[in-house]
């Protein structure tokens, strides 16, 4: 009890700081955009930018984050909430497979941190350990130009402002 | 200067001092020597932070005040003198009372001199009943510690802060801890003349009739732990803070951003750090974080945040520093993770 306390304490004002911290960097970053549920600092939501020279390029991808109470000895949680044709990304969840977010998770990384790594993620798709196995087969195939298309396909379905 | 001739002076009169406290007291004179060696260590950590530890201060009042006789008895002098004439007073009679034999009047010249200065007149009572064997032991032990345990304690010390200081000159690098500390050391002479009023002639009886003053003053709550835990700790604590010089200058890339301005706040909380987790180093590359979300770590996967490798090296420094935080759910924690796992 007086354990959870403490626990759920120094996650919540780690989150508050973090908040506080995102609010000041807005303009560092223009690629991301934190922000926190209003009624409780356990959820985030963010909005990123896809990165240039990719098929996710001009879109901006919508991510949710659930964060243990353990955060943050305990990675977030985090999926993409806009649709995404990414070999790492799962296609109906959009669960993330992602080593940050998994073992290779730190202490020391921060949400916004997460979201520079789901960015690199996008722009560099790790086919052998695919969560979307249609996305991963057409790179380890070789079909490079297949999966660009798919994905470039789904970013203007679904991360890109619907035209007329 | 005064003081030298003073404690010189006084040593052969050492025996005629009462010993049966002294030998009831020595078993903690090696407690008190280390929590000695640990504040003063403590205090190179960050020559600032002790002015406010009232306790930590008195201690090292001692013991400055010791080596003051030594070595910088100008400055002793100098600051007596803008004191108030009182101190110069006691140190005056502190100088006479050996060789003569001490008067019943020095003794109450001491005693209404510390408790008007300095002590809350809690024990300067005592003064006036055995005037002489206070004074002189007094002295005596003054003397004395400086032979036993100051030596040592400069030694350790200089191993520990080799990297940067030169240890072998105590005069170098007293300044420092000494300005802050002068006004308490001044008050320190007047609680050893006048506890020792109680009596005790050996060497030992110093250091712990100088405990018991500092006792009689009522540890803070934050120093409550400080004679049983911190000793340890701080001896540990001061070996990585030199060794920071090294790998601050060393090969892990990133560190050398990180070490050299230790961060202010914990990156993993986002907390303060204070004195004592600035002081921590749990991993080799020089990821610093404080000693609450270093114990939540070790809980959990014990990997350091930094470079994901666990910690190993010094698992043991980071037990006693988190014990020396003296966290009481700790435990809990303790058992919660074995629950849990």
């Amino acid at each position: 009890m007086e354990l959870n306390h403490l626990v759920l304490q120094a996650s919540r004002a780690r989150l508050f700081k973090e908040l506080k911290e995102v609010q000041r960097e807005k303009v560092a970053d223009p690629d991301i955009q934190l922000s926190c549920d209003d009624n409780n600092i356990f959820k985030w939501t963010a909005l990123i930018k896809g990165p240039s020279e990719t098929p996710f390029e001009g879109g901006v991808f919508q991510l949710a984050f659930a964060i243990p109470e353990q955060y943050p000895l305990q990675p977030p949680q985090v999926r993409f909430l806009t649709k995404i044709f990414h070999p790492n990304v799962h296609f109906k969840t959009g669960e993330i497979c992602l080593d940050i977010l998994k073992n290779a998770w730190s202490p020391a990384w921060t949400l916004q941190s997460v979201c520079r790594a789901i960015i690199a993620l996008m722009a560099h798709p790790e086919p052998d350990s695919p969560l979307n196995c249609d996305s991963g087969n057409l790179l380890r195939s070789g079909d490079v130009r297949g999966y660009q298309s798919m994905a470039r396909m789904y970013t203007r379905l679904a991360a890109m402002p619907k035209k007329g | 200067m005064v003081s030298d001739s003073v404690a010189n002076a006084s040593i052969p009169s050492a025996p005629y001092n009462s010993k049966d406290l002294g030998k009831k007291k020595r078993a903690r004179t090696a407690k008190l020597k280390q929590c000695k060696l640990d504040v003063r260590r403590e205090q190179w950590l960050s020559q600032v932070a002790v002015k406010n530890k009232c306790c930590k201060d008195e201690m090292n009042g001692v013991q400055t005040g010791k080596e003051r006789n030594r070595s910088l008895g100008n400055l002793e002098m100098r600051r007596i003198g803008e004191e108030n004439g009182g101190q110069g007073h006691h140190n005056d009679s502190d100088s006479d009372s050996p060789s003569n034999s001490p008067s019943s009047l020095t003794s109450s010249v001491l005693g209404s001199n510390d408790s008007g200065t300095n002590f809350t007149g809690s024990s300067s009572s005592s003064s006036s009943s055995s005037s002489s064997g206070g004074c002189c032991s007094g002295s005596i032990t003054e003397e004395e510690e400086e032979d036993d345990g100051c030596l040592d304690d400069w030694e350790a010390v200089a191993d520990a802060l080799a990297a940067n200081d030169k240890p072998e000159n105590p005069c170098a690098k007293l300044p420092p801890e000494h300005e802050p500390v002068s006004q308490m050391a001044s008050s320190c002479q007047g609680t050893i003349g006048s506890v020792l009023g109680i009596g005790n002639s050996k060497p030992e009886c110093a250091t712990t009739v100088s405990r018991v003053s500092g006792n009689s003053r009522a540890w803070r709550p934050d120093d409550a732990l400080r004679p049983q835990c911190l000793p340890n700790l701080s001896k540990q604590l001061s070996l990585p803070n030199s060794d920071r010089q090294h790998y601050g200058c060393g090969g892990v890339p990133w560190a050398c951003n990180n070490i050299i301005p230790p961060p202010s706040s914990c990156p993993i909380c986002f907390e303060d750090l204070d004195l004592t987790d600035t002081s921590f180093l749990p991993c080799l590359c020089g990821f610093r974080l404080c000693l609450f979300c270093h114990k939540r770590i070790l809980e959990e996967d014990g990997r350091c945040p930094g470079c994901r490798k666990p910690y190993e090296c010094n698992p043991v420094e980071a037990e006693a520093s988190v014990r020396g935080g003296g966290l009481t759910f700790r435990l809990a924690r303790s058992c919660s993770m074995i629950t849990r796992s």
